[in-house]
């Protein structure tokens, strides 16, 4: 289970908190004048990487806020946590830490001494 | 032949236990487990194996033990409760499992002699037809024959949940635990320690290997250091405690047992559970010895050797006094100067090894006390009926020699416990010295010390303690002198399986001994194409059993490596999964059961439907009348037609306090409102009310409710009971996420007030009557107006609303006021036949009037304008949620699912929710190709008011087909003929609605 740092409350167990999925996905600004594409893009298309994810949690048991957070989905280190409306971290501030456990290969996952890329 | 008593401060021989193993009465002592016990009574047949029956004995004297599982009668039944592991005491009731109709005959063993039926992934290949043998024949005779414990007793669980925020955790008190731990005595570091084992020590106390610590004897040293470590200001000990699971940011779980060697107490929590966050973790739980996979190596009489050798010096039980020793390394040395110091002798020494690899010290001893020694030679297999009565010994150019004995033990190398380290994410490697996996690097704040980072010879064990905890603060060199009396060199020699002379069908050479699973369902499973070891666990389900494999799955790999002719570092290994060992799921649910899984809400007029015989539904946590019995013979669809008819003919009152409630206030109330709802509430008049529709952002109805607009800075969104958090939810990530910049504050004031809705014809009357300073007529008070009164020392708010077609108020009252306004609104409306109604009844008047439910009409992909509700969009807006998506070439296409009306042609039949529409009347017996189906019935009810069927649907294109025929298939394959309607069954003008 996760140690999550609420940035109203501190550092709390994961199971107080619910994850909102990519964050800094912009609703835009006149649905009315965008394609069907861009409009299907914005409710359904969400990325999905193994790596450095930039994602929006919230804090349900507790002050019911909502805050962004960057995770190394394949290690599910939380690398830093802001707050709506801060500015959100560059990917080169994380540069060195897309380790995997147990050096697994940089997709899939599993038996890393037989799925060797 | 017998098991001695040696003399262990460990087991109180002064205390004699009685207790059962099916059904016969023993004798044992304090501190003897199940297992010592029954080796103390001469007792080795225990159970019988998971697939083919084959009898079953103790194999070790630990966690890891694979056959010695019981169950236990005298507490809550509890299945595969390892033997070796669970102490005795007094009135304890034991009885072995699998077996019927007894241990010694047991029938079912002759599925041994039909295993090829049952060899590897034999449930995937032999279990395929022909149809419904497998629920008829199949799954009854496995669940009968497989398996092995039966369910325990129902019981409710006492165990508890206990949370630890530390600097340090130590798993394991043995020899470098203990010194890790002395190594942090008063310093400022928070420690807990934990050890699996009811004393610290481990290694020390379960053998003689270490004979001084700093010229102290080893009970000395290690009175003074527990002494030392229970003084210390700043280190906590859990005994009885088991790691059994290592996750994501340091966080640990530990099962304490509270109960063990007494029966468990009634008033108090048998187990703890354990929830540890910690900054490091350091991991001194040791190793597990492995055994050799040869012909019926399960047979009861074959024990591990460093198992044998702690029933010993641990227990005080000697097993056997003449066992033949196999191994293929240096550590069964010990073993044998053990036996030979209390005046026992091995009946041979069997070595795989090279004479120049066995440690001159071990020659000398069995030189000096002529035990026949075989040099270069391994055990081909043992024989005998429930027991080894004989073992065959291969020796060079494959002579084989017979020697009676009783019992065997094996050391087929040593494996550390890396189980936790895996699970942390550390990264182990192959050692092809020592023949084991080992931790190599490690992926969070984990240490490994002593034998599970690979190290097995105690003298380096201090220096490692030292160079890995020096860099902890307040860390001090420590000087520890050890006087040893075990090997050198490890020396090990490759030896995973050896030849297999085929003697009978009963020959067997396990990799799993809990599972089953032989050598040769390894090969086979290779052969048909499960080479990765992934799969082959999988197919052949070794080393998924209750202990995982701990004692054989390295031979596994080993075995495979060699088909395969691959290294073992190039097979890799399985994933090791928590918990290390089982976890009861009463320790799991911890207080969490029953009413207190999940709590209960219930209304302030809760009583009164208990005495009003009201049958109760469970909606999301709420209890809600589901319908009142009038008469204990009424059945529900009884009750549901009195209910609705009298509604409609005189006046029925709901609780409907289980609704949902929000209050919106902010400066951009209106703004934000029009926002989230599709309905435009700009000219909404303040003080009333608007049906309203809530979507999400892919224009899919989400909820529904009336939205009370009291002014453009303050609204009162009502929503459906199950859908009250979401909504607020919603709201809350849309007001925070998207339009921060709006002023606006919401929060849930369900629990604030209580809510009757009280409709029919005479409510107007009965409420004029409770409320006699209010105008309730049309004029006044017309519909969907909202309005609040003083009532008594509060404030009431009442809107005209309706959710059954009739004229209808719903009354908001704060709970402290609402059981005694209940009963006073029934005083008030004796002469008008007031009835309460269940949700049952709310739901078939609905559905007369047309009026959907989502949830039961919608599914997630319904739109407004599948609904026909077109009219609640707010054309005008230029934003909502949702309002994009409505225009979405997928939601405009013509041919989309719709809700219409469906009445049966034939008044007399009965229409089930759920059944689907079709176009054709006959349907092909039996069916042979899908038929094509229009949509499915979401709303049935038989209507009282109207004598027949009413049903609502979704159906392809239904708008179009109204007045049109269609039919209804039913499980009998007929079909019923019905008609396409407008779905509005009752005031479809809404005149009486109205009036």
């Amino acid at each position: 289970m996760l140690l999550i740092n609420c940035p109203y409350c501190g550092e709390r167990d994961q199971s107080e908190f619910s994850n909102g999925g990519e964050a800094h996905v912009a609703r835009p600004k006149n649905p009315e004048l965008v394609s069907d594409r861009e409009w299907s893009e914005y409710v359904f298309i969400r990325a999905n990487p193994k790596g450095i994810f930039y994602e929006r949690w919230v804090h349900t048991h507790g002050c019911k806020k909502w805050f962004n957070a960057v995770r190394n989905t394949s290690t599910d280190e939380i690398l830093k946590i802001y707050k709506l409306g801060e500015e959100p971290p560059t990917l080169k501030d994380f540069k060195n830490t897309p380790k995997t456990p147990s050096g697994e290969p940089k997709v899939g996952s599993g038996n890393f001494a037989v799925k060797k890329l | 032949m017998s098991a001695l008593n040696n003399k262990s401060p460990y087991v109180i021989d002064d205390q004699k236990i009685s207790f059962t193993f099916d059904g016969k009465k023993y004798f044992g002592f304090k501190g003897d487990t199940i297992a010592s016990a029954l080796l103390r009574n001469n007792i080795r047949l225990i159970g019988r194996s998971f697939k083919y029956h084959r009898p079953r004995g103790i194999y070790t004297c630990g966690i890891e033990e694979p056959n010695a599982l019981v169950q236990i009668p005298s507490e809550y039944n509890d299945p595969n409760i390892r033997a070796t592991v669970k102490q005795i005491y007094e009135g304890m009731v034991v009885e072995s499992q699998n077996r019927w109709p007894s241990l010694k005959n047991d029938i079912g063993s002759i599925n041994n002699l039909f295993s090829p039926l049952f060899s590897a992934g034999f449930y995937y290949k032999t279990f395929m037809g022909p149809k419904g043998f497998w629920k008829k024949v199949y799954e009854p005779l496995i669940r009968k024959t497989a398996g092995l414990g039966k369910p325990p007793k129902k019981f409710k669980s006492k165990s508890i949940h206990f949370y630890h925020n530390v600097d340090i955790v130590i798993v394991g008190a043995g020899l470098s635990g203990l010194l890790a731990a002395k190594k942090l005595v008063d310093t400022e570091h928070d420690v807990l320690l934990i050890e699996q084992d009811n004393f610290l020590g481990g290694i020390l106390k379960n053998t003689k290997k270490i004979k001084t610590i700093n010229g102290q004897k080893v009970n000395e040293w290690l009175k003074k250091t527990e002494t030392l470590i229970k003084n210390s200001k700043n280190i906590n000990v859990l005994k009885n405690t088991t790691v059994t699971t290592y996750n994501f940011s340091n966080h640990l779980v530990a099962l304490e047992d509270k109960s063990v060697g007494n029966l468990q107490e009634k008033n108090k929590p048998e187990l703890v559970l354990h929830k540890i966050r910690t900054k490091h973790a350091i991991l001194a739980n040791g190793h597990i010895e492995r055994f050799i996979s040869f012909r019926n190596n399960d047979l009861p009489g074959v024990m591990l050797a460093a198992s044998f050798e702690k029933y010993i010096h641990r227990y005080g039980v000697i097993p056997d006094n003449s066992p033949v020793i196999f191994t293929n390394n240096s550590s069964t040395f010990s073993l044998v100067k053990s036996l030979i110091d209390l005046g026992c002798k091995p009946q041979a020494y069997v070595d795989a090894r090279e004479k120049k690899q066995i440690e001159k010290k071990t020659l000398d001893l069995l030189d000096t006390h002529n035990i026949p020694a075989y040099i270069k030679s391994e055990i081909e297999g043992c024989d005998g009926k429930n027991k080894v009565e004989e073992v065959s010994v291969r020796a060079k150019k494959n002579n084989i020699t017979k020697i009676k004995t009783s019992m065997l033990c094996v050391s087929g190398g040593l494996n550390p416990d890396i189980h936790l380290f895996t699970q942390s994410r550390g990264l182990i490697k192959w050692d092809s010295t020592q023949l084991v996996f080992k931790p190599n690097s490690s992926f969070q704040n984990t240490i490994t010390l002593g034998s599970v980072s690979g190290n097995f010879s105690y003298k380096k064990t201090s220096e490692e303690v030292n160079k890995k905890l020096n860099f902890l603060e307040e860390t001090k060199n420590l000087e520890v002198k050890l006087d040893i009396n075990d090997f050198e060199k490890f020396n090990i020699k490759e030896l995973w399986e050896t030849k297999h002379a085929k003697k009978s069908l009963w020959s067997k050479s396990f990799a799993d001994l809990q599972n089953d699973v032989t050598t040769r369902d390894l090969k086979q499973a290779v052969l048909e194409g499960f080479d990765r070891i992934e799969h082959l666990k999988r197919f052949t389900t070794n080393s998924m059993g209750t202990d995982q494999g701990k004692i054989s799955s390295v031979n596994s790999l080993g075995i495979v490596s060699k088909i395969l002719k691959k290294n073992i570092s190039e097979v890799g290994t399985t994933i090791y999964r928590p918990p290390y060992t089982p976890v009861s799921f009463s320790a799991i649910a911890g207080r969490s059961t029953y009413k207190f899984y999940d709590p209960e809400r219930k209304t302030p007029i809760h009583p009164w439907h208990v005495n009003n015989n009201a049958v109760f539904e469970d909606v999301g946590q709420w209890k809600r009348p589901w319908y009142f019995k009038k008469h204990d013979g009424e059945t529900m669809y009884e009750a549901v037609q009195r209910e609705s008819k009298q509604v409609r003919r005189t006046a029925g009152i709901l609780d409907g306090t289980t609704l949902g409630k929000i209050e919106i206030k902010g400066k951009d109330a209106l703004t934000f409102m029009n926002l989230v709802y599709t309905n435009d509430f700009s000219k909404t008049k303040p003080m009333s009310g608007k049906y309203a529709l809530m979507l999400g952002e892919d224009g899919m109805v989400k909820d529904d409710g009336i939205v009370c607009k009291i002014n453009d800075q303050h609204f009162i969104a009502t929503t459906t009971t199950g859908g009250a958090m979401n909504v607020l939810s919603h709201m809350e990530e849309y007001a925070q996420t998207e339009w921060p910049n709006l002023n606006v504050y919401m929060n849930s004031v369900t629990e604030q007030f209580a809510t009757f809705n009280i409709s029919g014809p005479k409510s107007r009357i009965i409420l004029s009557r409770v409320f006699s300073d209010i105008d309730f007529s049309n004029e006044k008070f017309p519909f969907m107006t909202f309005n609040k009164f003083n009532y008594l020392e509060t404030e009431i708010r009442i809107l005209r609303a309706s959710f059954t077609g009739e004229i209808g108020y719903e009354v908001y009252v704060p709970p402290k006021y609402a059981l005694a306004l209940w009963e006073k609104i029934f005083y008030y409306s004796k002469d008008f036949d007031l009835v309460p109604y269940g949700t049952e009844t709310m739901h078939l008047l609905r559905a007369e009037k047309g009026y959907i439910i989502v949830g039961q009409d919608t599914d997630g992909t319904v739109t407004p304008i599948d609904l026909n509700l077109n009219w609640m969009i707010g054309k005008n807006k230029k934003d909502f949620i949702g309002k994009r998506s409505l225009i979405r070439s997928d939601i405009v296409k013509e041919n989309r699912k719709q809700l219409v009306g469906i009445l049966p042609l034939n008044k007399s039949e009965n229409i089930e929710e759920g059944q689907h529409i079709i176009e054709s009347e006959t349907l092909s017996t039996p069916i042979r190709k899908p038929v094509k189906m229009l949509g499915h019935i979401t709303s049935s009810y038989y209507s009282p008011t109207l004598d027949h069927c009413v049903a609502m649907a979704l159906i392809k294109e239904g708008r179009k087909l109204i007045g049109g025929k269609a039919f209804v298939s039913t499980p009998n394959l007929k079909t019923i003929p019905v008609q396409i309607v407008k779905p509005a069954f009752v005031d479809p003008k809404n005149e009486k609605l109205l009036s």
